[in-house]
């Protein structure tokens, strides 16, 4: 009862600060650098509101809040219309939690309060030759002592880096070792973007954004200190990072499309479909599936508090919510019918625009990113139903 | 089905001993009469009506267990009543009723939604071992004895239920009237559609199993089939199915859910169980063809389930409907 109380409060208090403080008219921002400069300003408006990172532990600013609390925030941001952090995305999760986890005390103190200042952050794990193979990455990194003391360096590419072209620093997996098991030579490092030899180059999308980029490394200088882990201990370091993309980010997201559900609903009687049973059914049909990602999401995340989660729960969480991503934005695409063929200015960073087109291309971010959905599905068969593996050593 | 208080793994490890998996669709009379001496039948009657006071997280609990053996005994539509009755203000010797019931004695309820055939109650369950039948009609709840009534079996694919139409008599036994009735009939409706959906994703939580444990054991091209890649993926996607809509299901589960909410849920998981059953066969081969093989009763009884306690259809557009209104 006085749980109930206490999110009720939370829940005004936040209605009545959006209603002070939420962006207007951040659609309308038509390129990155304004886009930038917009998220930046949100994030430091969130944290001084308390309402940034409430999935921190509690010694940093609006952190440490329950699981039903974050769900009453995550929940009245998007009810809210406000902007997704996109690119506090990385900093927030990733890197937070990789530095929590696996990070040495004097980097945790130098990094941690740099992302509060609204550092962003980008991921350099993905390479040409290693996408759903990562382990097989090939970026060269040799010890060497230089001028600026004992470094890295680093020569090679990384690609499908999201929001690279305005990052500060990069979550970088290299190989110190090219020998033995291709896990074992990998390492963890935190790269300055803005250092001698990084070159950016942002790629084109489908749906008309430059949303991820390519970099490349030439002869990069890194510190020796801001290795994470171990030298060779970085696939380790890695699945930390990885698995914080799942669960607490999956039920943001789950949430935010149940709270953008208004947008079918809008769509429908603006087509003057409300009486049309076909595509109510449609409707219906998709309300349970969304409401099914967020039951998911809160139960997997209620199983990991309890320290009950299974190998391949976050693998069905994340199958989920992709399958029904892209079934939201395709039965958009349906009832809007040939006007969804007009292309239409697009939002930046957010996954449920009602720009439907669009949000169809973006929904393959989450089908094919952060282990595609192919691979979600071998864990789950491998791992839970124990299935066995193909046999190794294929030959060309 | 995991993630669940100690309270309802208890419940359904019970279950379990008392129905094992091996064992599927035991003969209905013994299975109602080992539920009644395991106090079943009073699972949700409050504890001062001398029941356990067990909430709808319990029932479908327990409705999910049945359905993974493919329960003969009708216990959705008596746990149903059982709570209708429990309401009922205008019942005279409420108590006598509602300790009869939790004995064994059993009343039916229709499980037909679309109410086409006024004056026959149409899909109700196991009316030949009835004494009465739930009657609910505009400001009223009322029970009907089987005895003055015209029951007639209808014949089903699914060979572990039975269904029957009947025709009640003119004798009526007022339960509830007015908007009391009208919040009866509303709930049990509610917890038809609840018991029906889990009965579905215990189903199909079985038939994935058996499923699954075929491929790996099943031989060909000199390797187990649960090794093809092709076949992993469709039980993966099973998996992740049924998981979602279990969620759904345990999240709905509650006092206070909404109709429409608890209508998407119970479409979801009927059409989750629909299609695991038809995969299962499938991936059988010809075994799964066969009478002597489980997958085919596991298949009519999940396609039995879509139409008992509103279609998809019906109860997606209700939820359409809700939320462009909300
Ligand atoms: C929007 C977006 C943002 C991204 N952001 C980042 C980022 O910030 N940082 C970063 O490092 N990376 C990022 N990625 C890269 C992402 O992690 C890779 O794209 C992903 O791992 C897949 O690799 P690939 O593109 O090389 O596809 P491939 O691995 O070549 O796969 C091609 C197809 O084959 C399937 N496939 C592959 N292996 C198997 C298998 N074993 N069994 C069955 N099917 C298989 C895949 O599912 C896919 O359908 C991003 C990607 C996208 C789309």
């Amino acid at each position: 009862m006085s749980d109930d109380t206490d999110l009720a409060r939370l829940r005004s208090e936040l209605r009545a600060w959006l209603a002070e403080n939420a962006p207007r008219g951040w659609r309308a921002v038509s390129n990155h650098a304004a886009f930038a400069e917009a998220q930046r300003g949100w994030f430091l408006k969130l944290l001084e509101g308390g309402y940034a990172i409430p999935h921190w532990p509690a010694p940093w600013p609006g952190g440490g809040r329950t699981l039903a609390e974050q769900r009453v925030i995550y929940e009245e941001l998007a009810r809210a219309d406000t902007p997704r952090l996109l690119l506090s995305f990385v900093s927030t999760y990733h890197a937070a939690a990789t530095l929590m986890e696996c990070a040495s005390d004097a980097q945790r103190a130098r990094y941690l309060p740099a992302i509060l200042k609204g550092e962003f952050w980008c991921q350099g794990f993905s390479e040409p030759g290693a996408g759903s193979d990562l382990a097989a990455l090939k970026c060269k990194a040799v010890r060497e002592t230089r001028s600026g003391g004992d470094v890295y360096v680093v020569s090679g590419q990384k690609i499908w880096s999201t929001m690279a072209q305005y990052a500060d620093r990069c979550l970088l997996l290299v190989r110190t070792a090219s020998d033995g098991p291709k896990q074992a030579g990998i390492t963890f490092l935190l790269m300055d973007m803005k250092a001698r030899g990084v070159t950016v180059r942002p790629i084109e999308q489908i749906q008309g954004d430059e949303e991820f980029c390519e970099i490349f490394l030439d002869e990069v200088e890194v510190p020796v200190a801001d290795r994470v882990g171990e030298e060779g201990a970085g696939w380790a370091v890695a699945q930390a990072t990885l698995a914080s993309e799942r669960g607490l980010t999956l039920m943001e997201l789950s949430y935010r499309m149940r709270g953008a559900l208004w947008r079918v609903s809008d769509l429908i009687q603006a087509q003057g479909k409300a009486e049309d049973v076909a595509v109510l059914r449609a409707f219906g049909a998709l309300i349970g599936r969304v409401d099914s990602a967020c039951a998911l999401a809160d139960r997997y995340l209620d199983r990991r508090m309890a320290g009950e989660e299974r190998v391949g729960d976050a693998s069905l969480v994340k199958l989920t919510y992709s399958r029904v991503l892209r079934e939201y934005a395709r039965l958009g695409v349906s009832i809007g019918g040939l006007a969804e063929q007009l292309r239409a200015p697009i939002t930046f960073g957010d996954l449920n625009t009602g720009n439907w087109m669009a949000d169809y291309m973006n929904s393959y971010a989450w089908t094919i990113a952060g282990g595609s959905d192919e691979v979600q599905r071998n864990i789950i068969a491998e791992r839970m139903l124990e299935m066995p593996r193909e046999p190794k050593g294929w030959v060309a | 089905m995991g993630g669940m208080s100690i309270e309802l793994s208890e419940l359904r490890d019970a279950a379990q001993k008392a129905f094992p998996a091996d064992h599927l669709a035991p003969p209905r009379d013994t299975a109602w009469g080992a539920m009644a001496k395991m106090g079943w039948l009073m699972l949700p009657l409050s504890e001062d009506a001398g029941g356990l006071g067990l909430g709808r997280a319990a029932l479908a609990t327990i409705h999910a267990e049945m359905g993974r053996m493919l329960s003969r005994a009708p216990l959705v539509p008596a746990l149903g009543v059982l709570r209708a009755l429990e309401s009922g203000e205008a019942l005279a010797d409420r108590s006598q009723w509602l300790e009869r019931l939790a004995t064994g004695e059993y009343i039916a309820a229709s499980l037909d939604f679309t109410d086409a055939s006024p004056g026959t109650l149409r899909a109700v369950p196991d009316a030949d071992m009835a004494s009465h039948v739930l009657v609910t009609g505009p400001g009223l709840v009322a029970l009907a004895p089987t005895a003055d009534a015209t029951l007639v079996e209808t014949r089903l694919w699914d060979d572990t239920r039975r269904l029957f139409d009947v025709t009640p008599g003119a004798s009526l036994t007022v339960v509830a009237r007015g908007a009391g009735a009208e919040a009866i009939t509303a709930r049990l409706r509610e917890d038809l559609m609840l018991g029906i959906a889990a009965d579905a994703l215990g189903g199909a939580g079985a038939v994935l199993a058996m499923t699954v444990d075929y491929l790996r054991t099943r031989r060909q091209f000199e390797r187990p089939l649960a090794m093809f890649q092709a076949l992993k993926h469709r039980c993966a996607d099973l998996k992740t199915q049924i998981e979602a809509a279990e969620a759904l299901l345990l999240a709905r589960a509650v006092e206070g859910a909404r109709a429409q909410d608890i209508g998407a849920m119970k479409a979801l998981a009927c059409e989750t169980f629909r299609f695991t059953a038809e995969e299962a066969i499938q991936l059988h081969g010809g075994i799964g063809l066969t009478q002597e093989h489980a997958c085919h009763r596991f298949m009519k009884r999940a396609e039995l389930n879509c139409w008992l306690a509103g279609s998809a259809d019906a109860l997606n557009e209700a939820a359409g409907r809700a939320e462009l209104a909300g």
